[in-house]
């Protein structure tokens, strides 16, 4: 979730924690205590609910250890084979399409009792099978979903003449053509502000919008020539060229500074993103708003928890991850963390669809994310999803940065990918 | 004869217990040193995916290499940051050594202390510290030179992260603001050991402070200097922790800090190549040998012109 400068102190700090697992691990006895261990990153796991849960399971200690997306993701991976796994591992979504790969190194939850299958319509159905093999294993279930949206500052739209009521600010942008337009004319109006905090984010929303991203229904690789690819990047593109971003990387310490001081105007939020601005940018409280995101559908982010196969505890990992994601918890966790619920019921509960943030001036925070999420299409995930995913995103800042042109960053990022695949 | 051989008869045995008192640093070295430098040489053959298996694929992984751009990238990334922080460092370095053997310099201990406690701190809070100083916004840096007025000779909101050469300066001031005290120490060192009478002649002689500096204590600091020169070149071939604490294991996004270290880790970590990692760290290991081999050569001629 949170990319930043920490991130490689974490990964230093995973060859302790595997030693620990190991060493904890031949102490599992029907009441002797247990000592679950976690992998995580981000907020996926709250340590609210961990006290929570060492309340109702004393003889359950839950050893989290957090480290950073991409970190995590690859400790895990070069983990799985061995007997040093966590019981317990987080998966993003941009590594589920590698990770639901991992048939023999990840327990099929399907196999523990009660079953997975049987939970399985409790949750969004896409975020559900982000998680299931192709030869039908359930690998993990959802925590979070991340859904999207445009944050805005409302004092700086009325500075520059634009509406502020969150309807007629989502009314300034059915699509993304529009998006860009109102952009420059903010641009125009607040010389040296920046409309959006990095145009790059842009590409990342319209991909989720399209019903296929990197490889087609039956896993070929797609990203050169699908059009909606295409279309983010020369979206993307147009915007960096309109000066529309800043040339700062997201979560950065220049990026938070950028933040606080009210550099941007809008930022493509997630749900979870509301929880970061809020840390991040204190003196900005009530001068937020949420409005739609331009074709309104719209995902980045989300984990789901699964069970390595070689884990200590496969039984008491699962009994915690049930607890864990069940709607209760998710929605302690939406209202403390703002991380979106997967659990539908939620999406009605009134407690979750009128959450209102005064943060935010009070927008329907709930009410816009389940919106978002419920009308996102499903498509296909795949091994290298993140890794073009960033290497497109390199290309884009190229642009941003001015060192090439769109064509040819798009050309270099295509050559970049096969290099890198092969 | 006899007289002969039985002095060299003890001497033998003595190097035979000789090498098994020795023997236990080469069975360690064969272990955790040998051994894998041997095994990353096989597996350089190889396509090689922890999760996926491996199967031998020849010199394909060197033919890859050596049309792979990003790979001379990296190696012009890490000489280039090593020339940009080893050269400011040996000079200040020797500045300020030269500060500390002042012999009426009050307390010595206090300012060699401090001096050491870069040293001391992790590369790693180094690098998140330097990355806000640099930040192009807001950072320190940008802001310093803003209000000492580059700005009117067109240096201004500087992108320290995006563009090469800025990137490549950030990244060594902070390889120099933690070496810089430990090489300072090493050369006081040397300069300590200088006998006096030699200043003493000199000064006799009528050299200034400079010339002194220049002409007795320079040409008495040449096996230091050499000696610095091979450590620093290696330790510059080994430049990893901080261009990936300050942008990343890419190294940016046309790769402009990306050094070779770091592009070894970027095909574990990123691309699951064990194999082309591999054969990057062969390539690592024979461009080590070649400056070292012409460290060594260039360091005897000088010495042997000398003398």
């Amino acid at each position: 979730m949170f990319r930043g400068n920490l991130r490689k102190f974490f990964v230093a700090g995973i060859s302790l924690f595997t030693l620990l697992g190991g060493v904890l691990s031949p102490m599992s006895q029907a009441a002797a205590p247990i000592n679950l261990s976690i992998w995580t990153y981000g907020n996926v796991i709250d340590p609210v609910l961990i006290a929570q849960y060492k309340k109702l399971h004393p003889n359950i200690t839950i050893v989290a250890k957090k480290s950073d997306l991409d970190g995590n993701a690859q400790a895990l991976r070069y983990a799985l084979p061995s007997s040093a796994v966590p019981d317990i591992a987080a998966v993003e979504i941009s590594y589920m399409g590698e990770f639901r790969n991992y048939t023999q190194y990840l327990t099929d939850l399907s196999t523990l009792t009660p079953g997975a299958p049987s939970l399985a319509s409790k949750y969004l159905s896409w975020r559900w099978n982000n998680m299931v093999a192709d030869s039908g294993q359930v690998l993990g279930v959802p925590t979070d979903v991340g859904g999207l949206a445009v944050a805005y500052r409302v004092d700086l739209f009325k500075k520059a003449g634009l509406p502020t009521a969150p309807d007629a600010v989502s009314a300034l942008w059915p699509t993304w053509e529009k998006f860009i337009e109102t952009g420059k004319g903010y641009v125009a109006k607040q010389k040296g502000k920046a409309f959006i905090d990095i145009a790059q984010t842009i590409y990342t929303a319209v991909v989720n919008q399209g019903a296929q991203k990197y490889y087609d229904g039956s896993g070929n690789l797609v990203y050169d020539n699908n059009p909606n690819i295409q279309a983010a990047f020369n979206y993307t593109a147009a915007a960096s060229q309109a000066n529309l971003g800043t040339n700062v990387a997201q979560y950065s310490p220049d990026w938070n500074v950028g933040l606080n001081k009210g550099l941007y105007a809008t930022v493509l939020a997630p749900a979870w993103m509301l929880q970061y601005i809020k840390q991040y940018a204190p003196k900005t409280t009530g001068l937020w708003n949420i409005a739609t995101l331009p074709g309104n559908a719209g995902n980045q982010g989300g984990s789901a928890l699964t069970i390595p196969t070689h884990a200590a505890h496969p039984q008491e990992a699962w009994d915690f991850i049930r607890w864990y994601t069940a709607p209760a918890q998710q929605k302690f966790e939406f209202i403390n963390n703002l991380t979106f619920p997967t659990v539908t019921s939620l999406y009605t509960d009134p407690k979750v669809g009128d959450l209102k943030d005064p943060f935010f001036n009070n927008a329907p925070i709930g009410k816009i994310y389940s919106e978002s999420v419920k009308s996102v299409q499903p498509f296909q995930l795949g091994k290298k999803d993140r890794l073009i995913d960033s290497t497109i995103g390199q290309a884009l800042s190229r642009v941003q940065l001015g060192k090439q042109l769109p064509q040819a960053a798009w050309t270099q990022a295509m050559s970049d990918i096969r290099r890198a695949i092969n | 004869m006899a007289f002969r051989s039985s002095t060299v008869a003890p001497k033998n045995r003595g190097d035979r217990w000789g090498l098994l008192y020795v023997s236990p640093f080469f069975f360690i070295f064969g272990i955790f040193g040998l051994l894998p430098i041997l095994f990353t040489v096989y597996v350089s053959f190889f396509h090689w995916d922890p999760l996926a298996g491996h199967n031998y694929i020849g010199l394909d992984n060197f033919r890859n290499l050596f049309t792979d751009p990003y790979f001379y990238r990296a190696v012009r990334n890490t000489f280039s940051i090593f020339l940009i922080s080893f050269v400011p460092q040996t000079i200040l370095a020797l500045l300020l050594a030269n500060f500390l053997a002042n012999p009426h310099l009050k307390f010595k201990v206090f300012w060699r202390t401090i001096l050491l406690v870069p040293w001391v701190t992790s590369i790693l809070s180094v690098a998140i510290i330097f990355s806000e100083l640099f930040g192009q916004n807001y950072g320190m840096v940008n802001v310093a030179m803003h209000y000492l007025g580059l700005s009117h000779i067109g240096i201004h909101d500087v992108n320290w992260v995006g563009q090469t050469i800025p990137s490549h300066i950030a990244i060594s001031s902070m390889i120099i603001y933690r070496n810089l005290g430990y090489a300072s120490l090493i050369y006081l060192a040397s300069m300590l050991a200088i006998p006096r009478d030699l200043y003493e002649s000199a000064s006799l002689d009528g050299a200034s402070k400079l010339q002194q500096f220049r002409y007795v204590t320079i040409p008495q600091l040449k096996n230091t200097l050499t000696f610095m020169l091979i450590v620093g070149t290696i330790g510059g071939l080994q430049t990893f922790l901080e261009p990936l604490t300050y942008g990343g294991v890419q190294g940016g996004d046309s790769r402009q800090f990306s050094t070779l270290a770091l592009y070894l880790y970027e095909q574990i970590i990123i691309n699951n190549k064990f194999g082309y990692a591999a054969a990057i760290g062969v390539a690592i290991t024979i461009l080590t040998v070649i400056i070292s081999g012409v460290n060594f050569l260039v360091t005897r001629r000088i010495s042997g012109g000398e003398s």
